[in-house]
């Protein structure tokens, strides 16, 4: 399925931050909103950013208009300001991009855990994320770091104990 | 001998004799409006069954409702003055026109912060009769050019700009004078427009060019766009032909302040 482009993104003042205070703030949250699909779409969950800004999402080559590395540094700032997006490094060159918080991975995981009757059983991260049978669930793919931080939050939940398994980890659902 | 014409008896006659002159003008005049008041009733009745003859001619059909409005216009007739009247109850065209113009107003809020509360006529005709659905009457760009007079006249902010050709709504009272509305007229032909542009048709000095932009900016009517060939451009969102059928967006409507 392709992505849909918003109206913006074909819309050339996009790509130059604007000047006007309110007229910035619109744009700004279209580009969050644009990142987000677009790595949800993608299932992208870490962004370069010199590796961004070649990406169609912030360059757009039918109209010969880019986000310059500034522009897409207030981008990510904003982003990490709504907490959708966290630093891996000091020098802010690689991200984790979260178009989904993990408190809302976790509610997925375990509603199809409980759809399939497998409450109680024990998964290793592995069968969760990459096993047959989530083939086709949402969280299939899901990278671990973002597995993890997910089955935390149903650990607070009290929905779910995060243990050991030879020699990873692995999960059981209550 | 008496003389006659003369004296108490004959002025007292005479004003008898005027006495009864009055009585005959003032009898007179009460015929002439006893008259004028059976025609008025007449004519009353013959106004009524054309009003619910037509009430659904009017409503139906946007040709008549222009043919009506021009013949109200030749007897000296507005079928849509303000207030309780005569002519806006007995017609009922204000109905018609009260409610295109609550939907206008949907539809320009609805799209204000997008496009800073400038709109094409053309855009505005094609969402409002989308929002009318397939079996509501038609509108034509004449029912809504009346309806946006009709809001302008209450103070609801509304305004037309004309440009080339059609015109421009504005919904938001933006400060706009006759410098920033030729700047319109020029950006309308491709969406945007450059200092160059502007000094070239208008004649204009730099400063003056650049004053009206900053204004259209601060209005968020405009965007900059600085990575276009020569010199910034200034896009108007509501010139943005890309956008004529672009349905706002879960997070534009998320973004709107009530």
């Amino acid at each position: 399925m392709s992505f849909e482009w918003p109206w913006q993104y074909n819309f050339p003042p996009f790509f130059t931050l604007q000047p006007n205070v309110d007229t910035r703030q619109k744009q700004l949250a279209a580009w969050c909103s644009l990142v987000l699909s677009y790595c949800r779409h993608r299932k992208l969950y870490t962004l370069d950013v010199l590796e961004a800004q070649e990406s169609p999402v912030f360059n757009n080559k039918k109209i010969e208009r880019k986000l310059s590395v500034e522009a897409i540094q207030v981008v990510f700032e904003e982003l990490r300001k709504k907490g959708n997006l966290e630093w891996l490094d000091k020098n802010k060159s690689r991200c984790l991009i979260m178009w989904r918080r993990p408190e809302e991975w976790g509610k997925l995981i375990y509603q199809w855990v409980s759809k399939n009757g497998m409450v109680n059983s024990v998964f290793t991260l592995y069968e969760l994320a990459n096993g047959d049978d989530t083939e086709k669930e949402e969280f299939h793919g899901l990278e671990d770091w973002m597995l993890l931080r997910s089955l935390q939050a149903l650990q607070t939940d009290g929905k779910a104990e995060i243990i050991t398994v030879d020699d990873g980890k692995g999960v059981k659902f209550f | 001998m008496h003389r006659r014409g003369v004296g108490a008896g004959a002025i007292a006659k005479k004003k008898l004799a005027e006495a009864k002159y009055k009585e005959r003008g003032s009898v007179l005049a009460e015929d002439q409006i006893a008259q004028m008041s059976k025609q008025l009733d007449t004519f009353k009745t013959h106004l009524e069954e054309f009003a619910s003859k037509h009430k659904q001619e009017i409503r139906k059909s946007s040709q008549f409702r222009v043919q009506f409005q021009e013949m109200c216009a030749t007897i000296g007739v507005d079928p849509l003055a303000s207030g309780k009247g005569f002519w806006p109850e007995m017609l009922g065209v204000g109905d018609f026109y009260y409610e295109l113009g609550v939907q206008i107003i949907e539809v320009c809020l609805a799209l204000k912060h997008r496009n800073g509360g400038l709109i094409t006529l053309d855009e505005l005709h094609h969402r409002v009769l989308k929002g009318r659905g397939k079996f509501a009457q038609d509108v034509s760009q004449d029912d809504l050019v009346r309806a946006i007079k009709k809001l302008k006249a209450m103070g609801n902010g509304f305004g037309m700009i004309p440009v080339g050709g059609t015109y421009l709504v504005q919904s938001v009272p933006a400060e706009l004078n006759m410098d920033h509305t030729v700047v319109l007229q020029l950006a309308e032909k491709k969406g945007y427009v450059t200092v160059s542009e502007i000094r070239e048709s208008l004649k204009w000095e730099k400063e003056r060019a650049c004053h009206v932009l900053d204004h259209l900016l601060k209005e968020g009517l405009a965007w900059l766009d600085s990575q276009a060939a020569g010199e910034p451009q200034y896009w108007l969102p509501a010139l943005f032909s890309e956008l004529l059928s672009q349905d706002v967006t879960p997070e534009e409507a998320n973004q709107m302040t009530p």
